[in-house]
């Protein structure tokens, strides 16, 4: 049975069981005797969440366990020697086991049957390259042998874990049958298992961030034992020197500054722009604007956040790029009569401008919500001693919404750090150091497209130099979240 | 509600001094919120430098009513208000009175206390600095120091004016707020029941208090509580289903109301 169809079986095992004991625990409700603890639909799902929970742990377990056990016992019998004859290591020996294995499933039941463990490699690679399914050069003639004893083992696995996992689902809501009671706490057991499913959910978010840190920090570790940290964070100059097949293998230089640099330019460009325009669009929506206005133009700001970033991206590139850098032409034109543009098309203005656009509606957004979480009863207070309405706004609700929009702020800002596309097309990808905005830089996240796209050694230290990249951007980001949670904690218990 | 109980409090309470000239006037005030009339058509005359009490069971348009006086309605969308209001003679609603000035003229007291999260001497300097009352740092020292003694809590403060006006009990909070709203030097004080978010002891604090500013201040109270009206109150009018349903002396109301809604208001028989 495929593994779907077990856990379909599994479920209406639990169905089953939970109807059964709907019924079983009905029939105690309406008997004389005990009055019943919990009501019968609690007692339905504790029958049901024996049937379900230890069966599908248990096939989660197995599907894990299965194939490693199956690895190491094919891996251990591969014949002696042969891995040092040819340049296989054991993990590609295996791969190709593994294929020629799966390649024999393909095969119609009467063509499978004439191969058995004497049959020379040559010919089951024909065969099964008539079915579609190519094999390696590298395949051997030792490997047919392994490859049957390979899909035997896995076809016993998946037929001893079909069985256990159904047992195990009868036996479960059997024994949940069996225990229904009047007095049984069936509600107190499925509100445990609601909290146990919730910390799950939860736990899988944390426990992701902590695989991609570690899915990067080897690599950046990696990275640090051939370029040294120092020359990282400290160098000025950027330039890897791509190291294609046959370059003599030296390694450029790795300076992260300018990046740095250019990230934290174009993101507070960005800035500079988007918070002001925001945060007065917000103080508009919350505070003066009337119910109808709003309902239009909040949602209208908010469709500007629906926009994909590679269309700001566009748009920076064929229409703002190329106006700033003519109108930069008139300009110097008039007043110096060369008409040479100053703001060159792809600039550090260009991408600031383009990503403040894209940055206003959560600006605007996230101030409004917490502007309009300042309680009426400071507004009131206010205005019924005569302040005015911009009084009250610059007064009591700014000062009362501050740590709120701060920590609003700092969560844009990660993401003007973190924006790829928009700077790609706006900002191009030239790695200068400078402090003029009319030129072009570039940001951490572009280099890292850059390290990882195209036809690269992945153990080089121009490839491996992206997870370095890609590790400082996680905490510099990481850094400015829990900045702002700590603010949005402080703020919550001065109102509280 | 014991009858016995409002008659004892009013023979105690002050005595109800000659009749005086009249502050705001209220003529057929009408409120709609949306398609909604919450009031209709109200006749109401406040007399100076006294303390009137609005009673009434709850949603019969008393809280409506006194935040017409200030306009404080005029934050609320879909809120229409008819009719005329005077102050001094001067309509409140014609289109050449200034809001903002009209607020500062008539003060408002809230039913939750609500300070600002700012110091306890910035709470009370707020008004006469929006409206530069002060002229230098030690005038307005002066209002903020005369306006907390005047509401009773300079003793308990004075020595931490810097401390956060949110971290006080929610008595002195309230008497906070009633010195942030005298420190503009009001001509009129709105209350909106202003002791229904404190203990009894921090009540009878705010009642005298009240009972104290009636010398320099005219007073609008709401009040849930009918001892409260009869204890710190010159006149009282009953409110009923957004109508006036009457209004008169204090004493009168109690002991021998006209209308028969306020007699079985006051006795308990509704309400």
């Amino acid at each position: 049975m495929s593994t779907f169809t077990i856990i379909l079986a599994v479920l209406a095992i639990g169905l089953v069981g939970a109807v059964l004991g709907y019924r079983r625990s009905r029939a105690f409700a309406f008997a004389d005797g005990p009055k019943l603890h919990s009501r019968p639909v609690y007692h339905a799902s504790y029958v049901a969440s024996w049937a379900v929970i230890p069966s599908l742990l248990l096939l989660s377990a197995w599907l894990i366990v299965s194939p490693i056990v199956v690895y190491s016992s094919v891996s251990t019998s591969f014949p002696e020697g042969v891995l040092a004859e040819t340049s296989l290591t054991e993990d590609l020996a295996y791969g190709i086991v593994e294929s020629i294995g799966d390649g024999l499933r393909v095969l119609p039941p009467e063509e499978r049957s004439t191969i058995t463990d004497s049959t020379p490699v040559a010919d089951v690679s024909s065969m099964l390259r008539a079915r579609g399914v190519p094999i390696a050069s590298a395949a051997a003639d030792w490997m047919v042998p392994l490859a049957l004893q390979l899909n035997s083992m896995q076809a016993t696995s998946r037929l001893l874990m079909t069985g256990a996992v159904i047992l195990l689902a009868l036996a479960g809501a059997f024994w949940g049958y069996r225990h229904i009671q009047p007095r049984l706490r069936a509600r107190n057991s499925v509100e445990g298992v609601v909290r146990g499913a919730l910390i799950v959910a939860s736990s899988i978010a944390i426990l992701t961030t902590i695989g991609i840190v570690f899915s990067m920090l080897f690599e950046t570790i990696d990275f640090f034992s051939r370029i040294s940290p120092a020359e990282f964070f400290f160098g000025t100059e950027w330039n890897p020197r791509f190291s294609g097949a046959g370059s003599d293998g030296s390694a450029g230089s790795f300076g992260f500054i300018p990046l740095l640099a250019g990230t934290l330019y174009i993101a507070g460009v960005a800035m500079l722009i988007a918070v002001p325009i925001g945060l007065f669009a917000a103080i508009y929506m919350a505070e003066y604007a009337d119910n109808k206005t709003r309902s239009i133009v909040k949602p209208l700001l908010e469709v500007l956040a629906g926009i994909p970033t590679i269309v700001y991206g566009f748009f920076a590139l064929i229409t703002v790029g190329p106006f700033l850098r003519d109108l930069s032409a008139q300009i110097a034109g008039i007043t110096t009569g060369s008409y040479t543009s100053f703001i060159q098309a792809q600039s550090v203005l260009t991408a600031g401008l383009v990503m403040a656009i894209m940055l206003i509606p959560f600006v605007s957004s996230l101030s409004d919500d917490i502007i309009t979480s300042v309680p009426r009863s400071l507004r009131d207070g206010s205005l019924g001693l005569g302040a005015t309405r911009s009084e009250t706004i610059k007064k009591v609700i700014l000062p009362a919404a501050l740590p709120g929009i701060v920590s609003a702020l700092l969560l844009t800002a990660s993401r003007a750090i973190g924006e790829t596309m928009i700077v790609v097309l706006a900002a191009g990808v030239a790695a200068n150091l400078t402090i003029n905005p009319f030129e072009a830089m570039t940001t951490i996240t572009v280099k890292i497209v850059a390290q990882l796209t195209g036809d690269l050694e992945f153990n080089s230290p121009q490839t491996l130099v992206a997870f370095a990249l890609g590790m400082t951007l996680f905490f510099l980001t990481l850094c400015l979240n829990i900045y702002a949670l700590y603010i949005v904690r402080k703020y919550k218990e001065q109102y509280e | 509600m014991q009858m016995e109980n409002i008659q004892a409090t009013l023979n105690k309470g002050p005595a109800v001094q000659a009749a005086k000239p009249t502050k705001m006037r209220s003529e057929n005030v009408t409120v709609h919120y949306g398609a909604k009339q919450a009031l209709n058509g109200i006749n109401l005359d406040v007399p100076e430098r006294q303390v009137t009490a609005l009673i009434g069971p709850s949603g019969c348009g008393k809280s409506t009513y006194l935040r017409c006086l200030n306009r404080m309605n005029d934050t609320i969308d879909g809120c229409k208000v008819g009719g005329k209001i005077t102050l001094d003679n001067e309509d409140i609603y014609d289109p050449s009175i200034d809001v903002v000035e009209l607020r500062a003229r008539v003060g408002m007291v809230f039913q939750k206390p609500n300070p600002f999260p700012k110091s306890i001497f910035e709470n009370v300097a707020y008004g006469p600095k929006i409206h530069g009352l002060a002229r230098n740092k030690n005038e307005l020292d002066e209002i903020v120091h005369r306006s907390l003694e005047r509401a009773g809590l300079l003793k308990e403060v004075k020595d931490r004016l810097d401390e956060p006006g949110t971290g006080l009990s929610g008595g002195q909070q309230q008497r906070l707020c009633i010195a942030r709203a005298i420190a503009v030097s009001p001509e009129v004080i709105l209350m909106d029941e202003p002791c229904s978010a404190l203990d009894p002891i921090a009540t009878a604090t705010v009642e005298e208090l009240i009972d104290e500013l009636r010398e320099n201040f005219t007073i609008v109270i709401v009040t849930h509580s009918m001892q409260q009206a009869a204890r710190v109150s010159q006149v009282t009018a009953m409110f009923h289903l957004g109508d006036l349903a009457e209004v008169g002396p204090t004493e009168k109301m109690f002991s021998n109301p006209d209308d028969k809604r306020t007699q079985d208001y006051i006795t308990g028989r509704f309400g």
